[in-house]
């Protein structure tokens, strides 16, 4: 019933589409043209106001608590870039990024020329791909971003220890997740970039996003996270949303460069 | 725009292609139809619809559910603590024994019918059946082993490439194509063919006493547990107290709703009589027992069913007849199906 059919379609649909890539079509979401450039959008993670160091670096929050962090991971989703004209979004828009792998750290996929305006995504995995059974890649379970027993993903993940913690091996462990229901902690994070500083996509050039994200974020605005009363998070609900709220803000623009 | 919607249909038919495998070479996997059993609903979700149900699929689900190398000490397969002869429950056993005899947190429930269940485990935890495996695998009292370690054995072994590829076109192992093998598996377990199923079909007749208890049965029974299924995979709190050393909330523990407190998922009363002991946690052996906290054992709480907010008043022979109704649920050609066996 499937498989026949929809290779048909897609045999189909290639003209289809190469018709509507002429010279001064009005820019829609997902038509990529052959002749546009890439951009190449990668994180760089800090804390305390310098590069994030996993295990080795000492960093302290705003409640004077003293941490250090061995792992931290989360997913973008969704990548998108708006200009005047439209909007151009990622295809198969899912990312894990792994401040533990320098590969997990940037992504890059195609664009059409022109001048863009800002930058949107989401941080985690959409509710629709939470129930969608087994997947590959940046969904893949193996990444350890996926409850077992409350089948969902993490969609973001900080851990280390602090003195300040009472808990076993006085871990600081932070799985945030929850993509339904009142406590759900999916973001849509909209990055519009800076003045004097815009994307420019040439024909067959590269352009280049940095983004940061400050890990101070998670402590606080609106919400204070002390290690000493929450040092783990490790279900959905109103503390995990509480700590998303807080990272929400994590991601500024660091530069763009044109090539 | 038509352009537009075109081009985005492209896009999702594209996605939908990525699931079913890649057979580059052309060699296509033996497909077959899951079969809803005639005047039954169908299923609100299809199971199947990303992972195609194929002969070669559904073989590949299941040598892995037989194969005792997915534990960490490699005593244990799926399929021991889910007895075929037990309707894939654990046989006599309150709780399953894991690794280093460690036990479960919960009776292990049995495998049939899954294809009509939007939500698994006593709690619901799981939300699609392809993830469920990921659970009893990883679990540090079950199964206990991690899933690179699990696929590093079946990418070492020398049956399984060519397994994988007759399934799903190439010989990479996967976690997504292992998780899609065990679904076909599972989700083909169907029970349908009782003795209540045969003289539904006019096959077989009911005794005077099973007769007695099947309009017993839909007196009393069938809010809960409605036919076909014999269940509506509902959670609720069935009027049990609750268990002082596990302290297990249930459906709560998933939704964090006081209102889903000490509520648990509806089982099949399919193959009850094979399936014992009874209840999330294994509490009651015999059915007779379970029919007299009905009748007298009810514990009030806030959260308790409205359907028993009176007990069950039957007679000790209503009772039996019951019981003896509740017998024609057990499926033999599922059961002793060479089938779904080793």
């Amino acid at each position: 019933m499937v498989n026949k059919s929809m290779m048909k379609n897609k045999l189909f649909s290639i003209p289809v589409l190469l018709f509507f890539f002429l010279p001064g079509h009005q820019l829609n979401k997902n038509t990529v043209s052959k002749n546009g450039g890439t951009v190449n959008i990668s994180f760089i993670n800090t804390v305390n106001g310098r590069l994030l160091e996993l295990n080795t670096g000492s960093y302290t929050n705003p409640f004077a608590e003293t941490y250090t962090i061995s792992k931290f991971k989360y997913y973008i989703s969704h990548v998108s870039l708006a200009a005047a004209s439209g909007s151009i979004d990622e295809n198969e828009s899912y990312h894990l990024v792994d401040a533990a792998n320098n590969d997990a750290l940037h992504f890059s996929f195609p664009v059409n020329t022109g001048s863009y305006q800002s930058l949107s995504f989401m941080t985690g995995v959409d509710s629709l791909h939470n129930v969608s059974g087994a997947q590959s890649g940046a969904l893949d379970p193996l990444n350890d971003m996926f409850w077992t027993w409350n089948t969902g993903y993490i969609m973001a993940k900080l851990e280390g220890s602090s003195p300040q913690s009472k808990v076993v091996n006085n871990k600081v462990e932070f799985h945030i997740g929850g993509f339904m229901g009142p406590y759900q902690v999916l973001k849509n994070i909209v990055l519009k970039f800076p003045p004097g500083k815009t994307l420019i996509v040439k024909e067959g050039g590269s352009s280049e996003i940095i983004i940061e994200a400050n890990i101070d974020s998670w402590w606080q605005q609106p919400n204070d996270i002390r290690i000493a009363e929450h040092p783990v998070c490790s279900t959905p609900g109103p503390l995990a949303k509480k700590i998303a709220d807080n990272y929400s803000k994590m991601f500024t623009i660091k530069d763009i460069i044109n090539n | 725009m038509l352009f537009v919607g075109v081009a985005l249909s492209v896009l999702l038919i594209g996605a939908a292609d990525k699931t079913t495998g890649s057979f580059t070479d052309g060699v296509l996997p033996d497909y077959i139809e899951f079969k809803v059993p005639p005047g039954w609903p169908k299923p609100t979700t299809d199971i199947f619809a990303k992972n195609r149900l194929s002969e070669q699929g559904f073989q590949l689900g299941k040598k892995l559910f037989y194969d005792n190398r997915l534990s960490k000490d490699g005593n244990l397969s799926c399929a021991g603590c889910h007895q075929q002869f037990a309707a894939f429950s654990t046989y006599d056993h309150d709780f399953s024994h894991g690794l280093n005899d460690q036990h479960t947190y919960r009776n292990a429930p049995a495998l049939f019918n899954l294809a009509w269940m939007t939500k698994l485990h006593w709690d619901g935890g799981i939300n699609h059946i392809e993830v469920q495996p990921l659970s009893p695998l990883t679990s540090p009292t079950e199964m206990a082993e991690t899933l690179e370690n699990v696929l590093a054995k079946l990418k070492k072994d020398s049956a399984y490439p060519k397994l994988f590829k007759a399934a799903f076109g190439t010989t990479e192992i996967n976690s997504q194509r292992m998780l899609k093998a065990l679904a076909q598996f599972t989700g083909s377990i169907v029970s349908a063919n009782s003795k209540y199923d045969k003289v539904l079909r006019g096959e077989a007749t009911f005794t005077y006493s099973e007769e007695n208890g099947y309009a017993i049965f839909k007196a009393n029974c069938a809010s809960c547990h409605p036919e076909p299924l014999f269940t509506d995979n509902s959670f609720r709190n069935n009027g049990f107290a609750i268990n002082d050393f596990l302290k297990d909330y249930g459906r709560m523990r998933i939704t964090n709703d006081r209102n889903d407190s000490l509520k648990f998922k509806v089982p099949s009363l399919r193959n009850v009589m094979v399936s014992f002991p009874y209840m999330h946690d294994g509490r009651i052996y015999s059915i007779g027992n379970v029919i007299e906290h009905y009748r007298t054992g009810i514990v009030n709480s806030p959260t308790l069913d409205p359907l028993l907010a009176k007990p069950l008043v039957i007679t000790n022979t209503q009772k039996n007849e019951l019981i003896y109704f509740l017998n024609t649920l057990t499926d033999t050609s599922m059961t002793r199906n060479p089938r779904f066996a080793k």
